[in-house]
């Protein structure tokens, strides 16, 4: 039986595929972004080495400082604004029983299934001023002016908003099933002992579920980093910048103004900052955890 | 007393609960209202149409020049392909990290879980010179090698903690009636993994059926083309005509509401499995 | 305009003569001279990829009947209207004259277009392409050696504008050529002008009344595509002219050889852009709204004009737009401005939007036949023209037939009335890295969120 298990052949045919793909699409594709990051290959031309220059511009780079800046007001977003909304939502909804319960969360949980292509023109129309959804609403409501929801001051909360849109059904369900998951002995001893609501959801749900929170406190911010696709077609970055993110502004800057190799040096940057935070972040979770 | 408390409260419940859910929904009754109108209904102030006339003629507009069905079975076949590798390649790499006895065996699973880490959109400039050198660009390829490398940390994750949790016995036994490690991760591991496959499998296939700036970059010929692409063809094609852009943004999205509203149960479950987990 | 012969001269006249003008004119620095030498000399070899091989000699007499599919990447997504059903009805024509030959169109929008026009530059392009005879575009891939050299003496009787090549030659060497002559007009809606007695324009301080007057009506002045970018430059370009005469073109290659924006034109052209968007002449949002989005707010009636080039004068024969606002499409040019240089009748306009052939394409020869093909002076030209279509770079005079749009006369008049026209606009004349720069922080400068000092000192850094 050892044998069997240790025979050398036998393990490396079976981690074989794994790690080819982990070389060739992963590894692969950061050695030469490396490599590119140093030179100041436009695309087409021929590549000079020029050392550190694009990390040193890109050091001096106002848009990209906004653009993690923007990371960093998204996540704040995610963990003020969709957290405590979807963790509130779920402990409703665990109250609820029988058929509606299940209805709900399959509303709650349709947006996420939907394209992003097709989230951002959605919301591109929603935004809009003259004929949008969010306007007309307004107006029913009796507000008049026409509300400029992508300007230069508001584009980031309306990006944050549709963030929020879409990604709601997802933390909600993860919240509800982290509810579902304490032990209902704990509600009953808790309703035996007269507390309301209020301090039940205080006291028992936020504590238990605290594992889950750091979950997904953990996939916001990282999802926040990586924000690329719906700003893409929904700002694109605009306006004036307001709007850009790392993975954004890299492609621009490779594919939009011929910066090949100061887009991948962007690139090496990026994939040093989300390895460092999802290495920090689960380093403060552990050990918040073992204390 | 207690119980006109317990009434208020349970209204206060069912209000939050209705309000989000119109949040969530409305906008989609909105797209598919104005998808039935005609484009100058659109800057009418009210919040929904009545269309003068119900103009199917704008989804049939959506579904022929959108290459609807050309690009439906191409972004159901790369998700297949691409969830069926995942799988098949986290069980092995998995089952090889967890239970075969060797040095590296943590090593390598660290080395393969740090795809976790790698935002996928910093590969996008590399990897296009790389497809390109090896000639894979705008072939199915292009987008199955990526797809599958960015799930395949999140799976094999997910593949790992299954693998840990199954009894050892029932391969000892195996291995006493003669059975090799191949059949014995294949037909006698795999099968007990039913539940963890579906998982993987849901996680994969929501995290690439939405994904287009890869199929955008490296794809350029329809042949391969997802279904996004309907979406993105058509502001252009049919910029001064909102209703049919309306409309091929709901063709769009129906397929996987429908299919999400069908599986909705086995769904929520996978991915509450999986999300808690990973 | 009844289009007799003498005026139909004419109009060609002027036209050589304008656009002549707008060459010499047109970010004049950077281009040395451009004799029409050996274009076809093979020991002139600068051209750094291998596209001097099997050049241009054999290319008529290869119909062979062997299977060939052309792959045409295109800026023109709307294939049913304007500029893409010419292009469209060109294709397939081809198609049925040559059954071996299939062409396969590959149509993105304008700005993804030249997004993914790049990262084809890196490795192999399809075989005919949209280009731009600008700088901003054209000189580094230029650089690159992606595009096939063409030869010039081949086209001597396509009856191209004089001057309309210049943009797409290198070192004497042609690669491309121009589809359209392309004008920045103010498109308005001559009904809603004349129901509210609107007058246009004769000079900017009433252009800034008349959108008082209109916004106070509750209607949008000027629909303007801020989104992109380039637009708004265009607009830039436009003021600039306004400001500084026949001087902006001089001004604006110092700038870019210098990094340094800093001319008092630049300021004052400038902020009369950052005064205007202020004082509510653009929509709400116009900094964030598309192409589509800001062309359908004026052809639905919600905006009084549209800033945009002549090549949407095709609007006037669009059947998606109701018909009382499609007739009553009419356009102005920039009107003066108060102490500025520059007169009514000296226009932004350029040789813009073209086609080039892949150096690499496997298949050149039935490439460059299909681009020939196209610029044969009875498709591009003839049937641009009859589809409303502005003007395109070739002789167009034997096509009019007095039963154009109304719009497209006005066109004719501006181009015949025109003293100077500006050649490339601002954003184009510098590197890409400019373009990108100035495209992006003109959103930021016009709706106040940045100064006008900052704006020019911030795009003046990206030229170095």
């Amino acid at each position: 039986m050892k044998k069997l298990y240790s025979n050398k052949w036998v393990i490396f045919t079976l981690v074989l595929p794994g790690v080819l793909v982990f070389l060739f699409a992963i590894l692969a594709p950061i050695c030469l972004s490396v490599y590119y990051g140093f030179t100041d290959y436009t695309g087409m031309s021929e590549e000079n080495f020029i050392g550190l220059d694009n990390y040193v511009q890109l050091f001096h780079d106002s848009a990209f400082g906004r653009s993690l800046l923007n990371s960093l007001l998204l996540a704040i977003g995610f963990i003020c604004i969709q957290h405590p909304l979807a963790i509130i939502v779920a402990a409703v909804l665990d109250k609820l029983q029988g058929k509606a319960e299940g209805i709900f969360r399959c509303i709650y949980f349709i947006p996420n299934v939907i394209s992003v292509a097709v989230i951002a023109y959605l919301w591109k129309f929603i935004y809009n001023p003259d004929f949008g959804l969010l306007n007309n609403v307004l107006k029913i409501f009796g507000f008049e002016g026409q509300v400029n929801w992508l300007s230069q001051q508001n584009a980031i909360w309306s990006v944050l908003i549709v963030l929020i849109w879409h990604g709601f059904g997802w933390g909600m369900l993860i919240y509800y099933t982290g509810i579902k998951n304490i032990d209902p002995v704990l509600y009953e001893a808790a309703s035996i002992d007269g507390a309301g609501w209020w301090t039940t959801f205080y006291r028992i749900t936020l504590p238990l579920m605290k594992p889950v929170i750091q979950i997904n406190v953990t996939m916001a911010i990282i999802s926040a980093l990586k924000q690329m696709e719906t700003v893409y077609l929904l700002t694109n970055g605009g306006p004036a910048n307001s709007t850009q993110f790392a993975a954004n502004y890299l492609y621009q800057q490779a594919f939009k103004a011929f910066k090949y190799g100061y887009g991948n040096a962007i690139g090496v940057i990026f994939i040093i900052i989300c390895v460092a935070v999802t290495v920090l972040l689960n380093t403060v979770f552990r050990d918040k955890q073992e204390a | 007393m207690k119980t006109g408390r317990q009434k208020i409260g349970k209204a206060i419940l069912w209000v939050i609960l209705i309000a989000v859910a119109v949040i969530q929904l409305f906008p989609l009754i909105w797209l598919i209202d104005f998808s039935l109108g005609s484009s100058n209904e659109m800057f009418t102030s009210g919040l929904l149409i009545i269309p003068e006339k119900i103009r199917w003629d704008n989804y049939v507009k959506a579904f022929v020049d959108g290459n609807f069905l050309l690009y439906l079975k191409n972004s159901v076949l790369i998700n297949t392909l691409a969830v069926v590798l995942v799988v098949i390649i986290s069980i092995m790499a998995g089952y090889a990290c967890r239970r075969m006895r060797w040095k590296l065996n943590n090593f390598v699973k660290t080395v393969l879980l740090l795809g976790m880490m790698i935002p996928i959109h910093a590969t996008l400039l590399p990897n296009y010179k790389i497809y390109h050198s090896i000639g894979v660009i705008d072939t199915i390829w292009a987008l199955l090698i990526p797809y599958v490398a960015f799930s395949l940390p999140q799976g094999l994750f997910l593949m790992t903690g299954f693998i840990e949790s199954i009894p050892m016995e029932l391969e000892e036994a195996a291995v006493m009636d003669g059975c090799g490690i191949y059949r014995i991760v294949f037909q006698i591991v795999t099968p007990l993994l039913k539940p963890s496959i579906a998982t993987v499998a849901i996680m994969t296939f929501l995290n690439n059926w939405n994904e287009f700036i890869m199929a955008s970059t490296y794809l350029s010929s329809p042949t391969w083309k997802t279904l996004p692409f309907s979406v993105l063809e058509f502001t252009g094609e049919y910029s001064s005509n909102y209703a049919v852009q309306f409309a091929v943004m709901a063709l769009t999205a129906a397929p996987a509401v429908i299919v999400y509203i069908i599986l909705n149960k086995h769904i929520t479950k996978g991915v509450a499995m999986g999300a808690v987990k990973g | 305009m009844g289009g007799t012969k003498n005026e139909e001269k004419l109009i060609a006249a002027l036209l050589v003569a304008a656009m002549s003008v707008s060459v010499l004119a047109g970010c004049g620095n950077n281009k040395k001279e451009s004799t029409k030498t050996d274009a076809d000399s093979k020991t002139n070899t600068s051209s750094e990829a291998g596209n001097d091989k099997e050049d241009t000699k054999d290319k008529e007499d290869d119909s062979t009947g062997d299977e060939v599919t052309l792959k045409l990447f295109s800026n023109l997504p709307d294939r049913k209207n304007g500029q893409g059903l010419v292009e469209q009805m060109i294709i397939d024509e081809y198609m049925d004259a040559n059954p071996n030959v299939k062409i396969e169109v590959e149509a993105l929008d304008e700005e993804a277009y030249k997004t993914k026009f790049k990262a084809y530059a890196m490795d192999g392009m399809p075989d005919v392409v949209s280009i731009w005879g600008q700088p901003s575009f054209l000189d580094e891939v230029l650089d690159a050696g992606v595009l096939a050299e063409l030869n010039e003496s081949d086209y001597a009787d396509y009856k191209f504008i004089s001057g309309s090549l210049e943009g797409f030659k290198k070192d004497g060497k042609l690669y491309g050529l121009p589809r359209n002559t392309d004008i920045m007009l103010i498109y308005y809606n001559q009904k809603m002008f004349e129901d509210n007695s609107w007058e246009v324009p004769a000079t900017y301080e009433d252009l800034m009344t008349l959108c008082g007057t209109i916004k106070d009506a509750g209607i949008t002045p000027i629909a303007m595509d801020g989104g992109d970018g380039w637009p708004m430059a265009c607009f830039l370009t436009d003021l600039l002219v306004k400001v500084a005469g026949t001087e902006h073109s001089n001004i604006i290659s110092n700038a870019i050889s210098t990094g340094d924006f800093s001319a008092p034109e630049l300021k004052s052209a400038t902020q009369l852009l950052v005064d205007s968007a202020a004082a509510g002449m653009f929509q709400t949002g116009y900094d964030s709204q598309d192409y589509g989005t800001t062309q359908n707010l004026f052809t639905n009636g919600q905006a009084a004009m549209y800033v945009m080039g002549s090549w949407d004068a095709s609007m006037a024969l669009n059947e998606d737009i109701a018909e009382d606002i499609r007739t009553n499409i009419r356009a102005f040019t920039m009107p003066v401005v108060k102490d500025g240089k520059g007169g009514a009748n000296d226009i932004a306009a350029w040789n813009g939007g073209g086609y080039a052939v892949s150096a690499n394409s496997a298949v050149k020869d039935e490439a460059i036949k299909f681009l020939n093909y196209m610029y044969q002076p009875d498709k591009l030209s003839k049937y641009g023209w009859e589809n409303g279509v502005g003007m395109s770079a070739q002789d167009q005079s034997e096509y009019m037939t007095g039963n154009e749009t109304e719009l497209q006369k006005q066109i004719i008049e501006i181009l015949n009335n025109a003293t100077s026209v500006s050649g490339t606009p601002i954003n184009d004349c510098g590197p890409s890295a400019f373009k990108t720069a100035i495209e992006s922080e003109i959103q930021g400068v016009s709706n106040g969120s940045t100064s006008v000092d900052d704006f020019l000192t911030t795009i003046g850094a990206a030229c170095k």
